[in-house]
Protein backbone atom coordinates (compact mmCIF):
# COMPACT_ATOMS: atom_id res chain seq x y z
CA UNK A 1 0.00 0.00 0.00
CA UNK A 2 2.60 2.20 0.75
CA UNK A 3 4.69 0.83 -2.25
CA UNK A 4 1.65 2.00 -4.00
CA UNK A 5 1.14 5.33 -2.43
CA UNK A 6 4.89 6.34 -3.45
CA UNK A 7 4.58 5.65 -7.21
CA UNK A 8 0.40 6.93 -7.26
CA UNK A 9 1.45 10.39 -8.68
CA UNK A 10 3.43 9.59 -12.14
CA UNK A 11 1.77 6.30 -12.14
CA UNK A 12 -1.76 7.70 -12.07
CA UNK A 13 -0.97 10.64 -13.95
CA UNK A 14 0.40 8.45 -16.83
CA UNK A 15 -2.69 6.62 -16.49
CA UNK A 16 -4.87 9.36 -16.47
CA UNK A 17 -3.47 10.69 -19.35
CA UNK A 18 -3.88 7.37 -21.35
CA UNK A 19 -7.72 7.16 -20.22
CA UNK A 20 -7.98 10.40 -21.32
CA UNK A 21 -7.05 9.48 -24.76
CA UNK A 22 -8.78 6.11 -24.75
CA UNK A 23 -12.17 8.76 -23.77
CA UNK A 24 -11.22 10.96 -27.18
CA UNK A 25 -11.03 8.28 -29.46
CA UNK A 26 -14.62 6.69 -27.93
CA UNK A 27 -15.84 9.90 -28.14
CA UNK A 28 -14.66 10.83 -31.28
CA UNK A 29 -14.92 7.92 -33.28
CA UNK A 30 -18.61 7.70 -33.69
CA UNK A 31 -21.22 8.71 -35.57
CA UNK A 32 -19.25 12.12 -36.10
CA UNK A 33 -19.48 13.79 -39.66
CA UNK A 34 -18.25 17.11 -38.75
CA UNK A 35 -15.05 18.55 -37.43
CA UNK A 36 -14.65 20.51 -34.29
CA UNK A 37 -13.50 24.20 -33.74
CA UNK A 38 -10.01 23.50 -33.65
CA UNK A 39 -9.81 20.85 -36.28
CA UNK A 40 -12.15 23.47 -38.71
CA UNK A 41 -9.48 26.38 -37.89
CA UNK A 42 -6.41 23.97 -38.42
CA UNK A 43 -7.96 22.32 -41.39
CA UNK A 44 -9.16 26.06 -43.16
CA UNK A 45 -5.41 27.61 -42.36
CA UNK A 46 -3.55 24.47 -44.10
CA UNK A 47 -5.41 23.17 -47.08
CA UNK A 48 -4.17 26.08 -49.56
CA UNK A 49 -0.50 25.03 -48.72
CA UNK A 50 -1.83 21.19 -48.78
CA UNK A 51 -2.75 22.04 -52.38
CA UNK A 52 0.25 23.73 -53.40
CA UNK A 53 2.30 21.01 -52.03
CA UNK A 54 -0.31 18.36 -53.71
CA UNK A 55 0.22 19.90 -56.99
CA UNK A 56 4.38 19.90 -56.74
CA UNK A 57 3.95 16.34 -55.11
CA UNK A 58 2.02 15.97 -58.93
CA UNK A 59 4.31 17.24 -61.05
CA UNK A 60 7.69 15.31 -59.31
CA UNK A 61 5.47 11.85 -59.23
CA UNK A 62 5.25 12.78 -63.25
CA UNK A 63 8.42 13.92 -63.66
CA UNK A 64 9.66 10.50 -61.63
CA UNK A 65 7.37 8.32 -63.74
CA UNK A 66 8.40 10.32 -66.71
CA UNK A 67 12.29 9.72 -66.54
CA UNK A 68 11.47 6.08 -65.15
CA UNK A 69 8.95 5.00 -68.17
CA UNK A 70 9.90 7.29 -71.15
CA UNK A 71 9.45 4.05 -73.60
CA UNK A 72 6.49 2.82 -71.39
CA UNK A 73 4.80 6.23 -72.05
CA UNK A 74 5.39 6.73 -75.95
CA UNK A 75 3.91 2.89 -76.33
CA UNK A 76 1.05 4.51 -74.18
CA UNK A 77 0.99 7.34 -76.08
CA UNK A 78 0.22 5.49 -79.31
CA UNK A 79 -2.35 3.23 -77.96
CA UNK A 80 -4.12 6.01 -76.43
CA UNK A 81 -4.38 7.80 -79.90
CA UNK A 82 -5.56 4.70 -81.31
CA UNK A 83 -8.55 4.45 -78.44
CA UNK A 84 -9.29 8.43 -78.61
CA UNK A 85 -10.08 7.83 -82.21
CA UNK A 86 -12.52 5.02 -81.67
CA UNK A 87 -13.96 6.81 -78.60
CA UNK A 88 -14.93 9.42 -81.08
CA UNK A 89 -17.02 6.91 -82.96
CA UNK A 90 -18.27 5.05 -79.60
CA UNK A 91 -18.95 8.43 -78.70
CA UNK A 92 -21.27 9.39 -81.41
CA UNK A 93 -22.93 5.75 -81.09
CA UNK A 94 -23.62 6.31 -77.21
CA UNK A 95 -25.13 9.72 -77.78
CA UNK A 96 -27.56 8.20 -79.93
CA UNK A 97 -27.92 5.10 -77.97
CA UNK A 98 -29.00 7.54 -75.08
CA UNK A 99 -31.42 9.77 -76.25
CA UNK A 100 -33.12 6.68 -77.53
CA UNK A 101 -32.63 5.10 -74.30
CA UNK A 102 -34.30 8.50 -72.53
CA UNK A 103 -37.09 8.42 -75.09
CA UNK A 104 -37.77 4.88 -74.36
CA UNK A 105 -37.69 5.26 -70.70
CA UNK A 106 -40.10 7.93 -70.75
CA UNK A 107 -42.37 5.96 -72.77
CA UNK A 108 -42.19 3.28 -70.04
CA UNK A 109 -42.05 5.29 -67.75
CA UNK A 110 -39.33 3.68 -65.51
CA UNK A 111 -38.21 5.26 -62.45
CA UNK A 112 -34.29 4.22 -62.76
CA UNK A 113 -31.89 7.08 -61.98
CA UNK A 114 -30.11 8.21 -64.42
CA UNK A 115 -28.84 11.93 -63.47
CA UNK A 116 -26.52 13.38 -60.72
CA UNK A 117 -25.90 16.74 -59.71
CA UNK A 118 -22.11 16.67 -59.56
CA UNK A 119 -19.33 18.84 -58.24
CA UNK A 120 -15.74 18.60 -59.23
CA UNK A 121 -13.07 18.94 -56.35
CA UNK A 122 -9.36 18.47 -56.10
CA UNK A 123 -7.59 15.70 -53.98
CA UNK A 124 -5.19 18.41 -51.54
CA UNK A 125 -4.31 15.14 -48.97
CA UNK A 126 -3.66 11.13 -48.91
CA UNK A 127 -3.64 9.27 -45.46
CA UNK A 128 0.22 8.44 -46.02
CA UNK A 129 -0.30 5.97 -42.87
CA UNK A 130 -0.94 2.21 -44.21
CA UNK A 131 -3.83 2.06 -41.15
CA UNK A 132 -6.75 4.13 -43.75
CA UNK A 133 -7.46 4.55 -47.60
CA UNK A 134 -8.50 8.40 -47.25
CA UNK A 135 -8.09 11.70 -48.93
CA UNK A 136 -8.68 14.75 -48.28
CA UNK A 137 -10.55 17.10 -50.67
CA UNK A 138 -10.90 20.53 -51.33
CA UNK A 139 -14.56 21.19 -50.77
CA UNK A 140 -16.45 21.28 -47.03
CA UNK A 141 -19.88 22.35 -45.95
CA UNK A 142 -19.73 25.52 -47.14
CA UNK A 143 -19.93 23.73 -50.69
CA UNK A 144 -22.99 21.85 -49.85
CA UNK A 145 -20.97 18.65 -48.98
CA UNK A 146 -22.74 16.33 -46.98
CA UNK A 147 -21.38 13.25 -44.89
CA UNK A 148 -22.31 10.02 -47.02
CA UNK A 149 -22.16 11.11 -50.06
CA UNK A 150 -20.62 9.35 -52.96
CA UNK A 151 -17.65 10.39 -54.78
CA UNK A 152 -16.65 9.34 -58.21
CA UNK A 153 -14.18 9.94 -61.47
CA UNK A 154 -15.19 9.48 -65.02
CA UNK A 155 -13.58 5.84 -64.32
CA UNK A 156 -16.25 5.16 -61.61
CA UNK A 157 -16.74 4.96 -58.16
CA UNK A 158 -14.17 6.37 -55.71
CA UNK A 159 -15.95 6.58 -52.43
CA UNK A 160 -18.04 8.42 -50.11
CA UNK A 161 -17.62 11.62 -47.57
CA UNK A 162 -16.87 10.32 -44.15
CA UNK A 163 -16.18 13.78 -42.59
CA UNK A 164 -16.36 17.50 -43.40
CA UNK A 165 -15.13 20.71 -42.48
CA UNK A 166 -15.71 24.47 -43.72
CA UNK A 167 -13.56 24.07 -46.72
CA UNK A 168 -12.30 20.35 -46.84
CA UNK A 169 -13.46 16.99 -46.27
CA UNK A 170 -12.23 13.28 -46.37
CA UNK A 171 -13.32 10.82 -48.21
CA UNK A 172 -13.19 7.03 -47.44
CA UNK A 173 -12.10 5.41 -51.00
CA UNK A 174 -13.44 1.63 -51.44
CA UNK A 175 -10.10 -0.08 -50.80
CA UNK A 176 -10.50 0.69 -46.65
CA UNK A 177 -11.77 -2.61 -45.59
CA UNK A 178 -13.69 -0.48 -43.05
CA UNK A 179 -16.22 0.18 -46.20
CA UNK A 180 -18.61 -2.23 -47.57
CA UNK A 181 -20.73 -1.86 -50.70
CA UNK A 182 -23.29 -3.84 -52.66
CA UNK A 183 -22.84 -4.54 -56.00
CA UNK A 184 -24.38 -6.05 -58.72
CA UNK A 185 -22.81 -8.21 -62.22
CA UNK A 186 -23.22 -5.71 -65.28
CA UNK A 187 -23.55 -8.49 -67.17
CA UNK A 188 -26.53 -10.42 -65.57
CA UNK A 189 -27.80 -7.51 -63.33
CA UNK A 190 -29.38 -10.46 -61.90
CA UNK A 191 -30.15 -9.88 -58.08
CA UNK A 192 -29.28 -13.06 -57.34
CA UNK A 193 -25.66 -12.15 -57.16
CA UNK A 194 -25.52 -9.16 -55.81
CA UNK A 195 -22.50 -9.26 -53.12
CA UNK A 196 -20.83 -6.95 -51.19
CA UNK A 197 -17.42 -5.40 -52.02
CA UNK A 198 -14.84 -4.30 -49.61
CA UNK A 199 -11.30 -3.34 -49.25
CA UNK A 200 -8.76 -6.96 -49.75
CA UNK A 201 -5.41 -5.81 -47.88
CA UNK A 202 -4.01 -8.73 -48.54
CA UNK A 203 -3.56 -7.60 -52.21
CA UNK A 204 -2.94 -4.01 -51.68
CA UNK A 205 -4.98 -1.73 -54.34
CA UNK A 206 -7.40 -4.65 -55.16
CA UNK A 207 -10.95 -5.07 -53.99
CA UNK A 208 -12.71 -8.46 -53.37
CA UNK A 209 -16.81 -9.35 -53.50
CA UNK A 210 -17.87 -11.58 -50.80
CA UNK A 211 -21.41 -13.40 -49.79
CA UNK A 212 -21.81 -14.57 -53.38
CA UNK A 213 -23.89 -17.71 -53.50
CA UNK A 214 -22.78 -20.73 -54.74
CA UNK A 215 -24.94 -20.26 -58.08
CA UNK A 216 -24.03 -16.76 -58.86
CA UNK A 217 -23.39 -16.11 -62.24
CA UNK A 218 -19.97 -14.61 -62.13
CA UNK A 219 -16.58 -15.24 -63.69
CA UNK A 220 -13.08 -13.64 -64.63
CA UNK A 221 -13.75 -10.38 -66.76
CA UNK A 222 -17.26 -9.48 -65.77
CA UNK A 223 -17.60 -5.52 -64.87
CA UNK A 224 -18.97 -4.72 -61.50
CA UNK A 225 -21.59 -1.86 -60.87
CA UNK A 226 -22.60 -0.32 -57.74
CA UNK A 227 -26.23 -1.47 -57.04
CA UNK A 228 -27.43 1.26 -55.02
CA UNK A 229 -28.83 -0.48 -52.61
CA UNK A 230 -28.33 1.42 -48.84
CA UNK A 231 -29.35 5.11 -50.52
CA UNK A 232 -25.47 6.26 -50.44
CA UNK A 233 -23.79 5.07 -53.87
CA UNK A 234 -26.31 5.62 -57.23
CA UNK A 235 -26.84 2.51 -58.91
CA UNK A 236 -24.84 1.73 -61.94
CA UNK A 237 -21.55 3.25 -61.14
CA UNK A 238 -18.78 1.14 -62.23
CA UNK A 239 -16.57 -0.34 -59.36
CA UNK A 240 -13.91 -2.74 -61.29
CA UNK A 241 -13.06 -6.05 -63.20
CA UNK A 242 -13.16 -9.18 -61.90
CA UNK A 243 -9.85 -10.72 -62.19
CA UNK A 244 -10.58 -14.29 -60.28
CA UNK A 245 -13.75 -16.13 -58.76
CA UNK A 246 -13.22 -18.77 -55.77
CA UNK A 247 -14.77 -20.12 -53.07
CA UNK A 248 -14.24 -18.19 -49.42
CA UNK A 249 -12.36 -20.03 -46.77
CA UNK A 250 -15.43 -21.97 -45.76
CA UNK A 251 -15.84 -23.46 -49.35
CA UNK A 252 -19.52 -22.32 -49.16
CA UNK A 253 -19.91 -19.19 -50.74
CA UNK A 254 -17.71 -17.64 -53.79
CA UNK A 255 -15.87 -15.06 -53.60
CA UNK A 256 -14.17 -12.65 -56.67
CA UNK A 257 -11.08 -10.62 -56.56
CA UNK A 258 -11.87 -7.27 -58.28
CA UNK A 259 -9.50 -4.69 -59.76
CA UNK A 260 -10.94 -1.39 -59.13
CA UNK A 261 -11.95 0.89 -62.03
CA UNK A 262 -10.44 3.96 -60.47
CA UNK A 263 -6.57 4.42 -59.72
CA UNK A 264 -6.57 4.91 -56.41
CA UNK A 265 -3.09 6.53 -56.44
CA UNK A 266 -3.44 8.51 -59.55
CA UNK A 267 -6.86 10.40 -58.27
CA UNK A 268 -6.46 13.97 -58.70
CA UNK A 269 -9.81 14.95 -59.54
CA UNK A 270 -12.81 13.88 -58.59
CA UNK A 271 -16.82 14.52 -58.24
CA UNK A 272 -18.91 14.36 -55.65
CA UNK A 273 -22.65 13.37 -56.45
CA UNK A 274 -24.63 15.61 -54.38
CA UNK A 275 -27.82 13.99 -54.39
CA UNK A 276 -28.57 11.41 -56.15
CA UNK A 277 -32.59 11.61 -55.96
CA UNK A 278 -31.94 14.70 -58.26
CA UNK A 279 -31.92 12.33 -61.35
CA UNK A 280 -35.65 11.76 -60.53
CA UNK A 281 -36.53 15.39 -61.04
CA UNK A 282 -34.40 14.94 -63.87
CA UNK A 283 -36.00 12.36 -65.67
CA UNK A 284 -39.10 13.60 -65.33
CA UNK A 285 -37.62 17.54 -66.46
CA UNK A 286 -35.76 18.23 -69.67
CA UNK A 287 -33.11 15.73 -69.81
CA UNK A 288 -31.11 17.86 -72.86
CA UNK A 289 -30.11 20.17 -70.86
CA UNK A 290 -26.43 21.04 -71.59
CA UNK A 291 -24.82 20.76 -67.70
CA UNK A 292 -27.09 17.42 -67.32
CA UNK A 293 -25.47 16.27 -70.24
CA UNK A 294 -22.04 16.91 -69.00
CA UNK A 295 -22.63 15.18 -66.10
CA UNK A 296 -23.84 12.17 -67.60
CA UNK A 297 -20.89 12.33 -70.32
CA UNK A 298 -18.04 12.41 -67.09
CA UNK A 299 -19.59 9.40 -65.57
CA UNK A 300 -19.62 7.18 -68.93
CA UNK B 1 8.64 31.25 -21.35
CA UNK B 2 10.18 28.87 -18.56
CA UNK B 3 7.56 27.95 -16.13
CA UNK B 4 8.18 26.52 -12.86
CA UNK B 5 8.94 22.63 -13.67
CA UNK B 6 11.62 24.33 -16.39
CA UNK B 7 9.73 23.42 -19.17
CA UNK B 8 9.97 25.96 -21.77
CA UNK B 9 7.54 26.43 -24.03
CA UNK B 10 10.02 27.62 -27.42
CA UNK B 11 11.08 23.92 -28.21
CA UNK B 12 7.22 22.96 -28.23
CA UNK B 13 5.98 25.43 -30.15
CA UNK B 14 9.26 24.65 -32.77
CA UNK B 15 8.12 21.06 -33.03
CA UNK B 16 4.41 21.90 -33.74
CA UNK B 17 5.42 24.14 -36.83
CA UNK B 18 8.08 21.37 -37.88
CA UNK B 19 5.21 18.89 -37.45
CA UNK B 20 2.98 20.60 -39.55
CA UNK B 21 5.45 20.80 -42.28
CA UNK B 22 5.95 17.13 -41.77
CA UNK B 23 2.67 16.00 -41.71
CA UNK B 24 1.75 18.51 -44.90
CA UNK B 25 4.57 16.79 -47.02
CA UNK B 26 3.85 13.46 -45.83
CA UNK B 27 0.43 14.04 -46.74
CA UNK B 28 0.23 16.36 -50.26
CA UNK B 29 4.01 14.95 -51.51
CA UNK B 30 5.45 12.22 -50.36
CA UNK B 31 2.17 10.21 -51.20
CA UNK B 32 2.50 11.37 -54.79
CA UNK B 33 5.78 11.32 -55.34
CA UNK B 34 5.59 7.07 -53.63
CA UNK B 35 3.20 5.81 -55.48
CA UNK B 36 3.21 2.36 -54.10
CA UNK B 37 4.86 0.97 -51.09
CA UNK B 38 4.90 2.05 -47.72
CA UNK B 39 5.74 5.55 -46.66
CA UNK B 40 7.74 6.33 -43.97
CA UNK B 41 6.33 8.75 -40.62
CA UNK B 42 9.40 11.39 -40.27
CA UNK B 43 7.12 12.59 -37.44
CA UNK B 44 7.69 9.58 -36.13
CA UNK B 45 11.12 9.15 -35.88
CA UNK B 46 11.73 12.74 -35.31
CA UNK B 47 9.60 12.49 -32.38
CA UNK B 48 11.09 9.43 -31.04
CA UNK B 49 14.96 11.28 -31.77
CA UNK B 50 13.70 14.12 -29.36
CA UNK B 51 12.62 12.09 -27.03
CA UNK B 52 15.68 9.72 -27.24
CA UNK B 53 17.42 13.29 -26.52
CA UNK B 54 15.25 14.99 -24.01
CA UNK B 55 13.95 12.11 -21.84
CA UNK B 56 10.45 10.19 -21.55
CA UNK B 57 8.75 13.06 -19.73
CA UNK B 58 9.09 16.07 -22.52
CA UNK B 59 9.00 13.20 -25.12
CA UNK B 60 5.50 12.22 -23.65
CA UNK B 61 4.41 16.01 -24.29
CA UNK B 62 5.60 15.79 -27.64
CA UNK B 63 4.03 12.83 -28.40
CA UNK B 64 0.77 13.88 -27.35
CA UNK B 65 1.23 17.55 -29.01
CA UNK B 66 2.24 15.99 -32.58
CA UNK B 67 -0.32 13.25 -32.55
CA UNK B 68 -2.69 14.85 -31.75
CA UNK B 69 -1.67 17.58 -34.96
CA UNK B 70 -1.66 13.85 -37.15
CA UNK B 71 -5.20 13.03 -35.91
CA UNK B 72 -6.78 16.35 -37.06
CA UNK B 73 -4.85 15.83 -40.53
CA UNK B 74 -5.97 12.16 -41.12
CA UNK B 75 -6.96 10.72 -37.76
CA UNK B 76 -10.53 8.86 -37.67
CA UNK B 77 -10.22 10.04 -34.35
CA UNK B 78 -8.87 12.17 -32.30
CA UNK B 79 -6.44 10.77 -29.82
CA UNK B 80 -5.78 7.74 -32.17
CA UNK B 81 -2.30 8.40 -33.09
CA UNK B 82 -1.79 10.66 -30.13
CA UNK B 83 -1.90 7.29 -27.91
CA UNK B 84 0.23 5.75 -29.86
CA UNK B 85 2.99 8.56 -30.33
CA UNK B 86 2.75 9.36 -26.79
CA UNK B 87 3.62 5.73 -25.63
CA UNK B 88 6.32 4.98 -27.91
CA UNK B 89 7.79 8.84 -27.19
CA UNK B 90 7.85 7.69 -23.52
CA UNK B 91 9.16 4.63 -24.10
CA UNK B 92 12.32 6.00 -26.30
CA UNK B 93 13.28 8.67 -23.62
CA UNK B 94 12.54 5.96 -20.48
CA UNK B 95 15.29 3.75 -22.50
CA UNK B 96 18.11 6.40 -23.65
CA UNK B 97 18.85 6.52 -20.29
CA UNK B 98 21.18 3.62 -20.53
CA UNK B 99 22.44 4.38 -24.34
CA UNK B 100 24.95 6.92 -24.99
CA UNK B 101 23.47 9.84 -27.31
CA UNK B 102 26.00 10.19 -29.09
CA UNK B 103 26.27 7.25 -31.09
CA UNK B 104 23.76 5.99 -33.62
CA UNK B 105 23.45 2.99 -33.04
CA UNK B 106 21.60 3.24 -29.97
CA UNK B 107 18.95 5.62 -31.44
CA UNK B 108 18.33 3.77 -34.80
CA UNK B 109 17.90 0.47 -32.34
CA UNK B 110 15.24 3.06 -30.00
CA UNK B 111 13.62 3.73 -33.67
CA UNK B 112 13.33 0.35 -34.50
CA UNK B 113 11.42 -1.15 -31.58
CA UNK B 114 9.58 2.30 -31.05
CA UNK B 115 8.13 2.05 -34.71
CA UNK B 116 6.84 -1.98 -33.77
CA UNK B 117 5.72 -0.45 -30.52
CA UNK B 118 3.44 2.32 -32.58
CA UNK B 119 2.47 0.21 -34.96
CA UNK B 120 1.42 -2.14 -32.23
CA UNK B 121 -0.45 0.51 -30.50
CA UNK B 122 -2.48 1.34 -33.72
CA UNK B 123 -3.02 -1.97 -34.93
CA UNK B 124 -4.74 -2.93 -31.14
CA UNK B 125 -6.76 0.41 -31.50
CA UNK B 126 -8.20 -0.19 -35.14
CA UNK B 127 -8.63 -3.69 -34.15
CA UNK B 128 -10.59 -2.76 -31.36
CA UNK B 129 -12.67 0.06 -33.04
CA UNK B 130 -12.82 -1.18 -36.37
CA UNK B 131 -11.81 -5.03 -36.46
CA UNK B 132 -8.72 -6.93 -37.38
CA UNK B 133 -7.86 -6.73 -40.99
CA UNK B 134 -5.62 -9.10 -40.75
CA UNK B 135 -3.54 -11.54 -37.95
CA UNK B 136 -1.51 -9.21 -35.55
CA UNK B 137 1.42 -11.61 -36.58
CA UNK B 138 1.38 -11.62 -40.35
CA UNK B 139 0.72 -7.60 -39.65
CA UNK B 140 4.21 -7.94 -38.06
CA UNK B 141 5.59 -10.00 -40.34
CA UNK B 142 4.30 -8.13 -43.87
CA UNK B 143 4.34 -4.53 -42.69
CA UNK B 144 5.80 -3.52 -39.11
CA UNK B 145 9.11 -5.25 -39.53
CA UNK B 146 9.33 -3.98 -43.06
CA UNK B 147 8.47 -0.29 -42.09
CA UNK B 148 10.67 -0.71 -39.03
CA UNK B 149 13.68 -1.44 -40.55
CA UNK B 150 12.92 1.34 -43.18
CA UNK B 151 12.57 3.87 -40.49
CA UNK B 152 16.13 2.13 -38.58
CA UNK B 153 17.91 3.18 -41.83
CA UNK B 154 16.26 6.86 -42.10
CA UNK B 155 17.71 7.32 -38.92
CA UNK B 156 20.80 7.16 -40.00
CA UNK B 157 20.90 10.16 -42.16
CA UNK B 158 18.26 11.68 -39.42
CA UNK B 159 19.35 11.08 -35.62
CA UNK B 160 22.82 13.42 -36.53
CA UNK B 161 20.58 16.75 -37.84
CA UNK B 162 18.52 16.41 -35.09
CA UNK B 163 21.35 15.57 -32.49
CA UNK B 164 23.08 18.63 -33.92
CA UNK B 165 20.56 20.81 -34.22
CA UNK B 166 19.81 19.77 -30.47
CA UNK B 167 23.53 20.82 -29.43
CA UNK B 168 23.26 23.85 -31.24
CA UNK B 169 19.62 24.74 -29.30
CA UNK B 170 17.97 24.99 -32.70
CA UNK B 171 14.96 23.67 -30.55
CA UNK B 172 15.53 26.21 -27.74
CA UNK B 173 16.45 29.73 -29.12
CA UNK B 174 16.31 31.04 -25.48
CA UNK B 175 19.77 29.52 -24.98
CA UNK B 176 21.29 30.22 -27.99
Amino acid sequence: MLRLTRFSPKLLGFLAIVILLLALINFTGEHRSRYTFIENLVLTAISPVQGFISELGSSASDFLQGVTGYREILEENRELREVLAARDTYRQELLELQKENFRLREMLGFQERTEYELLPAEVIARDPTHWFETITINRGYYHGIEEKMAVVTAEGLVGNVFQVSRNTSKVLLLTDSRRAVSILVQRSRDPGTAGIVEGYPEEEGYLRVINLPPEANIQSGDTIISSGMGGVFPKGLIVGEVMEVGKDQYGLLQQALVRPAVNFNRLEEVFIVLDIRQEEENMEGNFSMEGQREGRESLL
Amino acid sequence: MDNENGITLAPYLIIIFLAVILLVLEGSFFALVFLRGIKPDLLLIVIVCLSFLWGEKKGMILGIITGLLQDIFFGPAIGFFALAKMLSAYFSGLISREIYKDQIVGPMLTVFFATIMHESILYMLVSFYWGAEMGFFVAVESIFLFRAFYHFALTLFLYPIIYKADRANFFNPSYR
